[in-house]
């Protein structure tokens, strides 16, 4: 937990505050914030990021364009990929796994849900 | 006579003119069924949004007041507690002291936890965002067509042309099926597909 430093991206102001005061009660306050993927991207070429948390609708690039790139990236091809998103439809998730991510949470969450699927997906 | 001749030819060619505008202006009606209906379907979907919007942002606001009076009736319950502790110790019986403290330090996590659930409810806030993009985005579109047929009315557009923009338009990024609680697929769903998807 103590090395674990997480990357969250959102769009929405309010939900970034909202997964990090989440993640900061469950002990994990090493947290980084980007508006969206292009932004998320650009995060990463300067902080060393171990696990990502991302929305899906998002300006300049969505979650699931975010999570295909990442995946063709060397370094982050086995990187933790959580998405917390609103989309619930089957074929977004069906999507949403065969582009990479380890996991997937509908929103609204509860902050149980958040911390119960970060630790799954580090348990492997 | 032939002045009359001349007369019924101009009358007869002006009636085949009139009749062709006539026809023209029929035809034009008939291809603005389409953007009429298609705008006619978008306003009661952005209607709808906008019902939604107003049910779940008071159902959160509701829900944010209850634990603001159960943390306000705690707090009081704190001062009143505080104030026994204060006049136990000024009376030197600090045998009773422990077991206060200990109720008041269940109160406050309480208060804690109620905090964070009111936190928690503000996630209404990016759903509800994203239902008034879908909103506004379908009056952007009825607002485009009735612009296109505006435009077509008085001339200036053909209706297979796509709507001319007066303004820069936002862009507006969101999920059309974003609700507080209705979802297409639940939580313990998505954890099963996940499940069979690791499996396989």
């Amino acid at each position: 937990m103590a090395d674990l430093k997480i990357l969250a991206v959102d769009d929405s102001p309010t939900m970034r505050r909202i997964i990090i005061n989440t993640l900061k009660r469950a002990g994990y306050n090493e947290v980084v914030e980007a508006t969206d993927g292009k932004d998320a991207l650009a995060k990463l070429k300067v902080e060393e990021v171990n696990f990502v948390i991302t929305d899906w609708n998002m300006p300049e690039m969505d979650g699931l364009t975010f999570v295909t790139t990442l995946r063709s990236m060397e370094e982050y091809k086995s990187i933790p990929i959580l998405m917390v998103t609103t989309r619930s439809v089957k074929d977004d998730i069906v999507d949403a796994l065969k582009a990479g991510v380890n996991n997937y949470i509908v929103k609204p969450f509860t902050p149980d849900t958040l911390i119960q699927k970060i630790e799954q997906i580090l348990a492997g | 006579m032939s002045g009359t001749g001349d007369l019924q030819t101009r009358i007869q060619r002006e009636i085949l003119e009139l009749a062709s505008s006539i026809n023209d202006i029929v035809q034009k009606f008939k291809e603005l069924k389409k953007p009429l209906a298609e705008s006619h379907e978008k306003v009661p979907r952005a209607t709808e949004q906008l019902d939604k919007i107003n049910e779940q942002t008071q159902a959160a606001a509701h829900q944010m007041l209850d634990k603001v009076e159960q943390i306000s009736q705690r707090e009081e319950e704190l001062i009143q507690g505080l104030a026994n502790i204060k006049d136990l110790t000024a009376k030197n019986q600090l045998a009773d002291v422990g077991s206060l403290v200990d109720i008041l330090i269940e109160k406050a996590n309480a208060t804690v936890n109620d905090v964070f659930t009111i936190m928690d409810a503000l996630q209404f806030q990016d759903i509800t965002s994203q239902q008034m993009n879908h909103a506004a985005s379908l009056l952007e579109e009825v607002e485009g067509k009735l612009t296109q047929i505006v435009g077509v009315l008085h001339g200036e557009q053909d209706v297979s042309e796509p709507p001319i923009s007066k303004k820069d338009k936002k862009t507006r990024v969101f999920d059309p099926h974003a609700d507080m609680s209705d979802k297409k697929t639940d939580q313990s769903e998505i954890d099963s597909l996940i499940s069979r998807s690791n499996n396989t």
